[in-house]
Formats: structure tokens, sequence, C-alpha cells
């Protein structure tokens, strides 16, 4: 089992009120599964993403991730975890603004130790495929939303982790863009990835294979997807 | 790691931004320029002073009325004691077995005629014999004064360079008449130029015999007499020797205070180094708050910065960046502010000391270890006060900087 959750909860104290963002929740995933998780708002979709990506630990209950206890790891620990093992896609693509697509997609090579050419290579690499291999040079603000989030799915891509995370990834796009970005998805997840996505859209979550829909900090229902959505052409997107 | 980056972040701020950088950087700036502006001076000062003040007259010290004068209080008190004469002078040549020379020796201040020519304000030294070993003065033409004419006192004398040059000008001086004061002297020998001492020329005298001197221009008034001894080991034992001779020649009981003064090139260093201590002092006092003022204005600029950079920092936290990663990136460019303001102070500096020494006589050095404490000192500020914000960034959490707007 590459994700095994028991009992999970995690409690926001806000003054003197407890808010039970997660309360009691059990959830296991294995690898190259592809899984939406939907839910209405406030409901812990995103406190439980942050868990998964090892942003956030557990109040109570245990999370293992290949077998190792979250919980119990110190902050570079978790670091180190997030580095190798979790490749993040955020709804706000959260690329660094300075830096130009290249050099984002570079940054978990960076803390991962790699030397300046094999991160280049790499980094080119994995552009390439997501159909960024022309805009390397280019900054996020000289980049449509599109391309910003395919700038984000390679940096997510770029160090080979065990899991894509991705909070609502097509929440900022138009419904085409994003379609496109859930071609994207579909190919990682064809290669042998597993992959976990966040959203409101059902549309979205016919992507998926397996669909968890959470309520009130639990799981309501966790359901294999009869008939996901047609498989977009298994090549790159033409460019947006 | 990514320190690349981070000095090119660093960089790019204060390129970006160039008044508010220097505006930053000011404190910084003034703070390793005055550093390496005062070491420079005192740095050139004293190879000046090893080089020519205490070579000129090494194991050289001097018996005179007054000594080393440090209060209005010993001023008064060295006034009432006996003058010096030439008689001790003879008693010290006969008596101090460490010394090679002992010169008898008065100095004024008069004019210098040579037919139309004047020179106002010419220092008169009357010398015995030997002041040329003394202080080391080499003949350039004609001779030096000697013993028989101290004792006959002749109205002979010796030149510098630039009287001869001013006076003169193209004619050979030996063998001509001068008049210094109202006497008529005849020039038998010319120094080799000596250059410098502070930016006071060390060519602009006549030199008479000592006997001469005080028969034409001091008959009564204290003498003072150069001793200079066989090498540098024996200094302190012509010194004692000489204190003693003196002592007895003035009649002086065991305990009671020397009737005389005894000035060493010693003294001089030691007054020297007081001087340029002071200086140092007040140096490190002027720099320590420009630094402190520079160094608190750098932190206030890196906690904005990192205030600024509260997404990038969960960003990069999300992406597997360790609490040290953080902690480096803003070290580096806190590091990489300050260590700019102390290039732009060392060369503020440096070229502060050097136009200062090219326009004026204050010698002046810029030497590495100078430039090397500027580079430690700034270095030390952006350490110092970027430790703060960048442990600030480093433990901020996650997933509140990925929120941060
Ligand atoms: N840092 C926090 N402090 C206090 N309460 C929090 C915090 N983060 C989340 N919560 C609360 O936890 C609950 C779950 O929030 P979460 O962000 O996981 O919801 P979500 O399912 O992602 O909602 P949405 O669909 O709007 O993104 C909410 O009630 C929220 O107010
Ligand atoms: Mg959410």
């Amino acid at each position: 089992m590459l994700i095994a959750i028991q009992d999970l909860h995690r409690v926001y104290q806000v003054g003197d009120q407890e808010v039970r963002a997660l309360d009691g929740v059990d959830l296991n995933i294995d690898k190259n599964e592809y899984v939406a998780i939907m839910g209405p708002s406030g409901s812990g979709k995103s406190t439980l993403m942050n868990i998964l990506g090892c942003l956030d630990t557990p109040s109570q209950g245990s999370y293992r991730l290949k077998g190792l206890e979250i919980g119990k790891m110190s902050d570079d620990e978790l670091a180190r975890i997030r580095n190798v093992e979790i490749g993040f896609v955020f709804q706000t693509f959260n690329l660094l603004p300075r830096a130009d697509a290249l050099h984002n997609v570079e940054l978990p090579l960076v803390y991962a130790g790699a030397k300046h050419e094999e991160r280049r290579a790499r980094a080119k690499e994995v552009l390439t495929t997501v159909g960024l291999g022309d805009r390397m040079k280019h900054r996020p603000n000289e980049l449509s939303g599109g391309q910003r989030q395919r700038v984000a799915i390679a940096r997510a891509l770029v160090n080979r982790p065990s899991i894509i995370l991705a909070d609502e990834p097509t929440g900022n796009l138009d419904s085409r863009t994003g379609e496109e970005i859930m071609v994207a998805f579909e190919n990682i997840w064809r290669q042998g990835n597993t992959v976990i996505l966040v959203t409101h859209e059902p549309d979205v979550a016919e992507h998926a294979r397996r669909i968890v829909r959470m309520k009130d900090g639990r799981i309501e229902s966790d359901t294999v997807n009869p008939n996901p959505r047609s498989p977009a052409p298994a090549s790159p997107p033409a460019h947006a | 790691m990514n320190l690349r980056e981070s000095v090119g972040i660093a960089l790019g701020g204060i390129r970006a931004n160039k008044l508010r950088s220097f505006l930053t950087l000011l404190g910084t700036i003034i703070g390793v320029a005055s550093v390496i502006a005062v070491v420079s001076f005192v740095e050139g000062m004293n190879k000046f002073v090893t080089d020519k003040l205490l070579n000129a007259g090494a194991n050289v010290f001097v018996v005179d009325k007054y000594g080393f004068i440090g209060s209005e209080e010993a001023f008064e008190a060295a006034r009432r004691r006996p003058d010096v004469t030439l008689d001790d002078a003879d008693d010290l040549r006969l008596g101090i077995r460490n010394a090679s020379m002992v010169v008898g020796e008065a100095e004024g201040n008069t004019s210098v005629h040579y037919r139309d020519h004047v020179l106002k304000g010419v220092s008169v030294h009357g010398r015995g014999a030997g002041y040329d070993v003394v202080d080391d003065i080499a003949i350039g033409e004609g001779r030096h004064l000697t013993e028989f004419d101290d004792r006959r006192r002749e109205p002979v004398c010796v030149i510098g360079p630039e009287v001869a040059e001013e006076l003169f000008a193209n004619v050979d001086p030996i063998g001509h008449r001068i008049r210094i004061g109202v006497q008529d002297f005849e020039v038998v020998g010319l120094t080799q130029a000596k250059g410098k001492l502070f930016g006071i020329t060390q060519d602009r005298f006549v030199t008479i015999p000592v006997r001469t001197f005080q028969k034409f221009f001091q008959e009564r008034g204290s003498f003072s007499i150069a001793v200079k001894s066989d090498d540098e080991s024996s200094l302190p034992l012509a010194e004692q020797e000489a204190r003693n001779i003196m002592r007895a020649r003035r009649h002086q009981r065991p305990g009671q205070p020397d009737l005389f003064g005894i000035t060493t090139s010693e003294t001089w260093l030691e007054l020297y180094h007081k001087l340029t201590g002071g200086i140092f002092i007040v140096t490190i006092g002027v720099a320590a708050i420009s630094l402190l003022v520079g160094g608190i204005v750098i932190m206030n600029i890196m906690l904005v910065s990192v205030t600024e950079r509260t997404r990038e920092i969960g960003i990069r936290k999300a992406l597997g960046a360790r609490r040290h990663d953080i902690l480096a990136q803003f070290l580096v460019e806190s590091t990489t502010l300050s260590l700019a303001g102390g290039v732009i102070g060392i060369l503020l500096g440096a070229g502060l000391a050097l136009g200062v020494g090219a326009v004026s006589p204050l010698p002046a050095a810029v030497s590495l270890p100078a430039v090397l404490l500027g580079v430690i000192m700034s270095t030390g500020v952006g350490v110092f006060f970027g430790s703060y914000p960048a442990v600030r960034a480093a433990r901020l959490d996650p997933i509140d900087a990925l929120r941060h707007e």
C-alpha cells in the first residue's frame, strides 16, 4: 500500500473553538491509482491534501506513506519526503514570479542536491513532454494560465515522485484549458504515476478512476468510477 | 547549493533600486570607508615614521634642559633647571664609554643673504663636529664642519640644497660668502638632499659650528647634546652613563629627580603610538556606530523582504527546501548586500586615503590587511544582522506561507 490512513483527525484551534477539519478519515491508496476527491466547500479536502503532501501533520491517527509514519517526522524529514515522494500542483500555480519556466521546474532538483547540468537537462526534458519546449526562458507573467499550470505540472514531475497531488488544478482555468490539463494528468497516470486530485467540478472528477466524496471532515463515499471520461489523445496537448 | 541564485537575487535587488540600496548600505559604507581610510593613514604614517624618523636618528638620544614635557607644571619645573652647556657636552664626550659620538647643538631661525638674494626664516643649526654621523648627513660638495672650525669659532657654514638652490641658482656656492643674520660666513660645504618629513623639508638649513653659534647668536642659554651609542644594545648603557655624569655635574643627591631631560626616539615613538591609538579608538567608535546603524537597516530590509516573499518561501518549502536551505538563502542575501556596501566602502575609503595622500603631505598606504578587515567587517554585519530575518523565514510554516497573499 502506497498510502495508508487510519482514523485521521486534524483539529484547528480558533480562539476557544475547535474546528474539526478532519474527523476520522480512513483511506488506502495504491500505487498507480487515479483518485478524485470531491465534496462541498469546507469539507476538509484541502486539509487532507496537505497532510497527504506532508505539508501538515495529523492531530491524531496514523498516516503511513510507503510504510513510514509521517506524524512522527521532523520538519526536515518532512521536507525531504516532499522533495522526493510528492509532486504538488496548486490551483494558483505557485510559480516563482521572478524565475523563468526552466528555473521553476529545476527547483525540486536544486533541493534534491542534483548537479547543475543534470538539473538543466532533466528540467528541459520534462518541460518538453508537457509541450513547453519553446517557452523555457519565459517568466510566469509571460505565459498563459494553461501554460503556467503545465509548468507547475512539469515541476511536480521533475523529481519523479511517488504521488502527484493536485488541489483544484483547473480551478483558475477556463473549461477548455482545464480539459487540456486533464489530458496531461491522464498521460501522467498512464505512465504509471499515482494521481490524486481535488475538484469541485464533476466533469473534472469524471477523468479519475476512483472518486472519494467528503463531508464534514469524513469520507462519505468511496467508489470506482464505472465509466471514466473518454481518454483524450495520448499526444501532448496543442499549445494554448 | 543555490548560492548563485541567492547572490543573484541580492544583486538583482540592488540593481533594481539603486537609490534605495545605496541608502540601505550607507551605514555599512561609511563604517567600512572610515576604517579603511584611517587604517591606511595610520599605516602610511607608521611606515613613514619607521622609515625616516627612526632610521635617521638611529641609536641617538638627546640630553637637554627640558626633556619631554607633558604638562604646564612640568614645564614650569623644568624652567628652573640649570642650563645645559657645551662643557656638559665635553664631559659627556669624555665620560660615556658606550657612545660613538657626542655633539653639542643649538638652533635658531634667521634670514640669509647672498648679494641681493634674501631667504627668510632659515633654520640655523649650531652643531659640534660629528653631527654628520649623528644625523646621517652626507656631504654633496665641499666638506663638513670640523672640530678645528668649532674650537676656533670659524665663520664657516654648510648649507642644505634648498638654500643653495634658492640663493645661488646655478652658481657653485662653495667658497662664496653669505650673510647669516648680521654676520658673514663662508660656505664650505653643501649637503645631499634628504627630502621631506611629514611634509616639512629637511633641506632648508644652514649649519655652523656650535661655538660660532654661541659666539654670534646665543651667548647665554641652554644647549642640547645629541649622543649616539655604539649600537642598539649599548643605547641603554650609554643613556645610564649620561645620566650619571649629568647628575654628578649637577651635584644631585640620590633620589632627587634629574635636573635635565633625556629624550630618546622611544619617547617620540610612544607619543606617536598614543596619538595613533587615540585616532584608532575614535575610528572604532565611529565605525561601530555606523555598522550598527547599517546592520539594523539591513535587518529591516531583510525583514521586509521575508514578508514580501513569504509565498515564495512556502513554495520552496513545498518543493522540499529544508530549514537550513531557507536560512542559507536569506543569509547569503543579507551578506551579499552588506558585502556590496563593504566593497563600496573599501573603494571609497581607499580613494579618500590615496586622494588626500596625493594632495597633502599625509602619507597613506592601502594595505591588504586593511582591505581584508573591511571585507570581514561587512560580512560580519550581513551575517549578524541577517540572522534574525533568516531564522524567521526558515521557521515559517509551509501552509501558512503558501496561503500568504
Ligand atoms: N489554518 C486553519 N485554521 C483554522 N481553520 C482552518 C484552517 N484551515 C482550514 N480550516 C477549516 O477547516 C475546514 C476544512 O477546510 P479545507 O480548506 O480543508 O476545506 P476544503 O474542503 O478544501 O474547502 P474548499 O472546497 O473551499 O477549498 C474549514 O472549516 C476551514 O475553515
Ligand atoms: Mg480547498
